[in-house]
Formats: structure tokens, C-alpha cells, sequence
């Protein structure tokens, strides 16, 4: 590549990082409180007003515990929008979520175990992908609901993107948990591309016994940034590893990692696409 | 109003002799005959081959009471553009009451003109009477000479009226005329003289019911069509429209009129039915429910607009009626959504809603509320969206679970026993592997899965709530939880339905998973 147009990509890149970095900072970023993660996120700290995907792997990419569990622990502390646009008004601070799904089997006590209150949540049933997808997308655009999450298995790409840029346009949060019918499925998925600006991988992890406390151990996590768009380069392929540990069933999770230290990143470090 | 229907194509011409037939009890006899027929001296109730040995060149049909029926619903329903009270009159009749409608199409004559006109460019030739009964309408509809094909009775001009009209006029069955007949009651004016205790005791209570009730003495309900609506208001075209955007912009019209007088009224609209009366008789229609009561025209008239697209105007459409059901209280100060302050953005909130109920059914949307309860199904309840949230101060703290520590010694809500973040319901049947029966299983199947156990904790017995009178049906009265891990470190809320005994096996469920 001649000198001149290697010049000229690398300002256009610099200028679109810049214009990315403005769409995020109108909505904010939610800190998850911990340096090792949010150093990784743009703005330090979840993007506000974005579509993030959230799953969870081997089996529980059917059952969706785990996602649901991370979705509740960000959920429980995502404050008000800081400087909503004019058409929301002050009743952004009604912090109702919309959470839509086919088989309404999310359990109260287990989301406010996570810190989120399940009060807040307005369940919404619909038999289909495409529904819940129209779901979403309707409840990004009404200012005053706080955040959206949806449960799909299939994805087109043409829907992330109106989901992606749905948030962007009223600042609404959108959690995207992926539930799959069962392996096969989830290993196709996974390798279509989206328009989520984030995307997290859950794995559970067999409990260490703690010390005169018999029986189950506390659970522990593997939590997967396995996406992150406008980080430190324009596009990210990030299979790192990150341990979290003393997740547990009555603490949202991000205050269990705030309030502990933060096992060293594993040694396969972030590999850079650009 | 009483009617006769032209069928179509397959109908003579007027003057020739027609007749429908019907088999009874394996004989053929006339249904129903038209004027022609008439005039040659045939009846309904004739056998057929007597009727043929009467007037051979008889035109004869096989008569369909089940289409003709549907038929007579489908024209009460058309006729709902008079009233909004209209129900079917036995098979050949249309019941409507036009008290407080009339005035709107310039008086009681006029409405009937105009209706008998539209009953004609229809085919349907009908005589319409008015009455301040229904027994006196339908009797002068029925038997009364008339010059022309409406009657409109005076009012308190009932009893008059129906004196020379034959008893049958009264609405009696075949053996009751009969009887009246064989004593000398031929018209409906020699019974007036009768006492109401004689009459009921040879002939039965319904003759002096009847009687009463063509005279204004007892009062009769009409049973309509539908549910009456609470408020309702009614646009028609002088010529018919067809265009999406026209018919956009009367809807919008109407829910304006409807709005303005919910707002007097400071009520809201809970449900909506929007019809569109089409100039070939068909009646369209687009219902709608909204989760709390509204009455903002701009949020109404934009789900009607998603909806507009389900309407087929055919030829075009006459009338659009605008009907507003369960009408609830809704002052000027709360609109807003429950729970939350009256904000633009609750406003939001609530026609978000709406949108997601009118597509998905109003029943898709729920809200988890904690309830009192240790059984796990009934202590996270999903209640539906449009019932107003508990009181602050009865949420967030869930009974005390029985069976796991005594509360005294817990210092706070934090130590009760875990719970799943998914509850499945109904709990999963697993296939469970044990050693002892009292044990938690150290393998089990789950959705053609095997789970090696690993860790488990429990049993947490959670027992019926043996004092509801639903209970012991749904649950097993006594269920043994146990919160297993298995080797890939997720967790399993599993539970032992019923005693151990000698004689059955224990059965195993998968209630919920934890996060």
C-alpha cells in the first residue's frame, strides 16, 4: 500500500474512532467497578444506550441462568440515563425494564438475589424470535423504560443493527441474552455476525469448598469479553480469559467483584484484529 | 320488523309461486312461501303434496335454516348502524331498540324509511313497526293490515292496535292459539276483558305474560347481539369510502368525539370496538384493549392506524361506529401508569404498552410480584399488567421458609436459602440415581443430559400450605429440596416429591436452575 493511502486510512480510521467515541459518551458508560474490565470498555465502563449480547455456555446455553444473572447484576445498578434527551423527560427514573421472552420462566427471588429489583421488570411473552425482536425494538423507542432485554436464539444481522441503532438513538440499554435450543444451534449462531457493541460469555465453574462451610460451594464464573466494538482499535476479536471469583447468590455480581481483588487475567492474552 | 328474503339468483321472478321446503318427521312440508304463493292460498306448515295438487306450477327450493339463520345474525348485526341494541327475532325477524337513536336520523319515521330503502337495494323485503313493545311490534310487523310496509304506533297506542288482531299475533305456540280459538278468543282484544287468573290458570302462566308484556304491563328485556357498549358515536358517508387515508381520517374524527366525551365524563376506555358498516351489508371490525384506561385520542387513533391495514372496505364503507366498553374512572390528574408519577414519559410507557398488548394480547404482559408464600411457584406471581401494583410496604419481603432455620436465628433476609434465577413450571420429571433413599441422586438425566453430582446441599422440606382448599392438587404435599452442582460447576434445585415409602419409588423433579 502506497505510503499516502496508508496515511489517509489511518486519519479515517482516527476520525471514526473519534465519531464512535462521541455516540458513546452522549449516553454514558456504566463502570463496572472493576479496573480489568473496564480498561477494556470504551469510556470505562459498559456503553449506555448500546445492544450488548450476553450468553452462557455448554448447557446453560439453553437455560440461560448465567446470562440472566450478569443481565440482573448490570440491570440492578443502572442508574437513571445522566442526561437523557429532551424527549424523555424526568420520568426516565422510573427504571422499568422491559424483558421479553417465550417461556416466562425468570424467577423473581433468584433477579433480586443479583440486586435487581424484579418489581421493575415488565415481562413481556411472545411465542417467536421475530416478536421479541419487534419487542425491543418497540421498547427502545419509548422513552422512560430504563433498559430492554431480550431472549432470542436466532439473530438476523439486518435486526441486531436496528436494535444497536434503536439504543443509540434514545439512549436505552439493551441486553441481548442468547438461549438456544442446543448445541448445534448455538455453535451456528454464535458465528453469524451482530451489531451488538458488546459480547459476554458466562461459563460456570465447578465451586471450591470453602473452609467449615460444607456442602455447595460458592458458585464461581468465567465472564468472557468476547466482543467489544469501539475500544482501543476500530474493531476488536478479544478471546480473553478473565476468572471472577466469589460471584455469589445474594450479591449482584459487580459488587462482589468490587469488593474483592481480581484474580490475575489468564495468560492467553487479547489477540488485536484490525 | 318482520322480513322475507329474494334469494338471489335462484329465485323466481316475483310473480311465480315459490316456496322453500323442509323435511319433518318424514313428511315434506312448506317453510316458507313467497307473496305469489301466498295469494294462491299456500301456507307454511302445507305439506308439499298438497300444495302441488294446489298449484302445480309451485317453484320449490330445499330450505336452509342454518344458512338463513346465520344469515338474520349477520343483518341484525348490519343493523347495529340504528342502534347498538339489535339482536335476531326469532327466523324471520330483527329485534331493535331505538329508544335514543332515533332523533339522530330525524325521527322514528324516517329511521324506518331509511331502513326499509337499504333492506330493498338488499333484496330483502321486510315491514317494519314501532312499537313501545317489543310484542306489540312484532305482532303489527306480523298480522297487522298495512297500506304500507311501516307502522309506527302512538305511543300508549298498543292496546288499541292490537284488539283486532288474531291471538296468534301474541306470540303463542300452535296448541295455545288452538286452545284460545276452541273458546272463543279469536283476537288479541277478547282477552283484555279476561282476568289475568283465569287466563293463566286454563292456559298457562305465558298467555297472561305475553299479553302483558305486548300491553307495557311487564317489562321485556332484548337481548342483544353484544355486550352494550358505555358510550358510542357514529359517522356515516354520503357516499361510501374506500381510501385507507379517508378512512384514517374519520377514524381520527371519531376517536376525537369519543374523547372529548370520556373527558367530560372524566372516564377512560378500557376496551374499543371500531366498525366499519360496508355498503354490501358486511360489518368490519377492529378491536381493541388497552392496559390502563385511556382516553388520549392521539394514542387511540394510532392503534387503530396499525390496525387499519386488517379492514377490507369492499365496495366501499356507509357507517363507522365507534363503541367505547368498560368505561372506568379515570380523572384528569392520574393519567399516568400505576405506581409511577404522571410523566410524559409514564404516558409513553403506558402507549408502549398498549402497542405490545394489541399485538401480542394484553395477557403477554405481566409483572413479578412477591407474595407471601414458601411454595417457590407462588411466591414470585406473575400478575397481569393492567392490575395496579401491590403497596410498597407488602413487597420485597417473602415469607419465612419453614424448615430451614429457625427465623430467630436469622439475623436477616440475606441467609434464607438460595433460589433459582429459573423456575420452571411445571417442576421437569428427571430420572434420578441414588443410594440411600433419603439422599440427594449422585447422577441424574435432564433433557437427555447426565448430570454428575458433585456437591449438594439440602433437604429443605418445603411442605403443601395445607390450609388452601386448592392445594394437595397441584403439588405433591411434601417436597424435599436439594441444590446440587455437577461437575461442569452449574447448579440444579431439585426436589423428592412426596414421603419415601416401601411400596413406590420417590420421584424426582428439576424445579429451577441458579445462575
Amino acid at each position: 500500500m502506497p505510503p499516502a493511502e496508508s496515511i489517509l486510512l489511518t486519519e479515517l480510521r482516527e476520525r471514526i474512532r473519534r465519531i464512535e467515541r462521541l455516540t458513546t459518551s452522549v449516553h454514558g458508560v456504566l463502570p463496572f467497578g472493576i479496573a480489568a474490565i473496564d480498561r477494556l470498555l470504551l469510556g470505562g465502563g459498559l456503553a449506555r444506550g448500546a445492544l450488548h449480547e450476553i450468553f452462557g455456555a455448554g448447557g446453560d446455553e439453553e437455560d440461560g441462568a448465567l446470562a440472566a444473572a450478569f443481565a440482573a447484576g448490570i440491570l440492578g445498578r443502572l442508574g437513571p440515563h445522566p442526561n437523557p434527551p429532551s424527549l424523555a423527560g424526568e420520568g426516565m427514573g422510573d427504571g422499568l425494564v422491559l424483558w421479553c421472552l417465550a417461556h416466562p420462566d425468570l424467577y423473581g427471588p433468584g433477579l433480586a438475589a443479583h440486586g435487581f429489583d424484579p418489581g421493575r421488570v415488565v415481562l413481556v411473552r411472545a411465542p417467536r424470535d421475530a416478536e421479541i425482536l419487534w419487542v425491543m425494538e418497540e421498547g427502545l423507542r419509548a422513552p422512560g423504560i430504563l433498559a430492554v432485554v431480550g431472549e432470542v436464539g436466532t439473530l438476523p444481522t439486518v435486526a441486531s443493527r436496528r436494535l444497536q441503532l434503536a439504543a443509540e438513538r434514545s439512549g436505552i440499554t439493551a441486553l441481548l441474552l442468547r438461549r438456544w435450543r442446543n448445541g448445534g444451534q448455538a455453535a451456528h449462531e454464535r458465528s453469524l455476525p451482530n451489531a451488538a457493541a458488546t459480547r459476554w460469555r458466562i461459563t460456570a465453574l465447578p465451586s471450591r469448598a470453602t473452609p467449615g462451610e460444607p456442602g455447595v460451594g460458592r458458585p464461581r464464573w468465567r465472564v468472557e469479553l468476547l466482543r467489544c466494538r469501539g475500544g482501543e482499535q476500530a474493531s476488536w476479536e478479544m478471546p480473553g480469559e478473565m476468572e471472577v471469583p466469589g460471584a455469589t447468590d445474594h450479591v449482584s455480581l459487580a459488587a462482589a467483584l468490587a469488593d474483592r481483588p481480581i484474580a490475575p487475567v489468564a495468560s492467553e492474552r487479547f489477540r488485536r484484529a484490525g | 320488523m318482520h322480513l322475507s328474503h329474494r334469494k338471489g339468483s335462484a329465485a323466481p321472478a316475483e310473480k311465480v309461486p315459490f316456496a322453500t321446503v323442509a323435511d319433518a318427521a318424514g313428511q315434506r312440508l312448506l317453510a316458507a312461501v313467497n307473496p305469489a304463493a301466498t295469494a294462491a292460498g299456500l301456507a307454511p306448515g302445507m305439506p308439499l303434496a298438497d300444495a302441488l295438487s294446489f298449484l302445480p306450477g309451485l317453484v320449490t327450493a330445499v330450505a336452509e335454516p342454518a344458512e338463513d339463520a346465520a344469515a338474520l345474525q349477520r343483518l341484525a348485526e348490519w343493523c347495529g348502524r340504528y342502534s347498538p341494541w339489535t339482536a335476531p327475532d326469532g327466523a324471520d325477524g330483527v329485534r331493535i331498540e331505538i329508544t335514543g337513536s332515533s332523533h339522530l336520523w330525524g325521527g322514528e319515521r324516517a329511521l324506518a324509511a331509511d331502513l326499509l330503502t337499504r333492506l330493498d337495494h338488499r333484496g330483502v323485503a321486510g315491514r317494519i313497526a314501532v312499537a313501545d313493545t317489543l310484542g306489540a311490534a312484532w305482532a303489527i310487523a306480523r298480522f297487522a293490515e298495512m297500506g304500507e310496509s311501516i307502522a309506527i304506533l302512538p305511543a300508549e297506542g298498543c292496546r288499541a292496535a292490537l284488539a283486532p288482531l288474531p291471538v296468534e299475533a301474541l306470540r303463542f305456540d300452535l296448541p295455545t292459539a288452538q286452545g284460545l280459538r276452541r273458546v272463543g278468543l279469536k283476537r288479541v282484544g277478547d282477552l283484555y276483558a279476561m282476568p289475568r287468573a283465569a287466563l293463566a290458570q286454563r292456559f298457562g302462566e305465558i298467555v297472561a305474560q305475553l299479553l302483558d308484556q305486548a300491553l307495557d304491563n311487564l317489562p321485556e328485556p332484548l337481548s342483544p347481539l353484544s355486550e352494550a357498549p358505555s358510550r358510542r358515536v357514529r359517522l356515516s358517508f354520503a357516499e361510501p369510502i374506500t381510501e385507507p387515508a379517508d378512512l384514517m381520517l374519520a377514524t381520527e374524527r371519531l376517536t376525537a368525539d369519543l374523547v372529548r366525551r370520556l373527558a367530560r365524563e372524566e372516564t377512560g376506555a378500557r376496551r374499543l370496538d371500531l366498525a366499519f358498516h360496508r355498503a354490501d351489508g358486511r360489518v368490519e371490525r377492529i378491536r381493541l384493549g388497552t392496559a390502563r384506561p385511556s382516553r388520549d385520542p392521539h394514542h387511540l387513533a394510532a392503534l387503530f392506524r396499525e390496525r387499519l391495514g386488517t379492514i377490507d372496505p369492499g365496495l366501499g364503507i356507509e357507517d363507522m361506529i365507534l363503541a367505547a366498553f368498560a368505561v372506568e374512572p379515570l380523572p384528569a390528574e392520574q393519567i399516568g401508569f400505576p405506581g409511577h408519577p404522571a410523566t410524559n414519559a409514564s404516558g409513553d410507557i403506558a402507549s408502549l404498552l398498549d402497542r405490545l398488548g394489541n399485538r401480542l394480547g394484553l395477557a403477554a404482559l405481566s409483572r413479578l410480584e412477591p407474595r407471601a408464600s414458601h411454595i417457590p411457584e407462588r411466591a414470585s406471581v406473575r400478575v397481569p399488567i393492567s392490575v395496579a401494583p401491590a403497596k410498597a410496604g407488602a413487597k420485597r419481603r417473602p415469607a419465612p421458609v419453614p424448615g430451614s432455620l429457625d427465623p430467630r436465628l436469622r439475623g436477616d433476609d440475606e441467609i434464607r436459602p438460595p433460589r433459582p434465577i429459573r423456575l420452571f413450571e411445571p417442576p421437569e420429571p428427571i430420572d434420578a440415581f441414588w443410594v440411600l433413599p433419603d439422599d440427594p441422586p449422585f447422577r441424574f438425566m435432564w433433557r437427555r443430559r447426565q448430570h454428575r453430582v458433585t456437591q449438594a446441599d439440602g433437604p429443605e422440606r418445603i411442605a403443601e400450605e395445607w390450609w388452601r382448599p386448592d392445594g394437595s392438587n397441584t403439588v405433591d404435599a411434601i417436597r424435599d429440596y436439594y441444590r446440587v452442582e455437577d461437575e461442569e460447576g452449574r447448579r440444579f434445585w431439585l426436589f423428592r416429591a412426596g414421603l419415601h415409602d416401601g411400596d413406590h419409588e420417590p420421584r424426582w423433579f428439576i424445579h429451577g436452575v441458579f445462575s
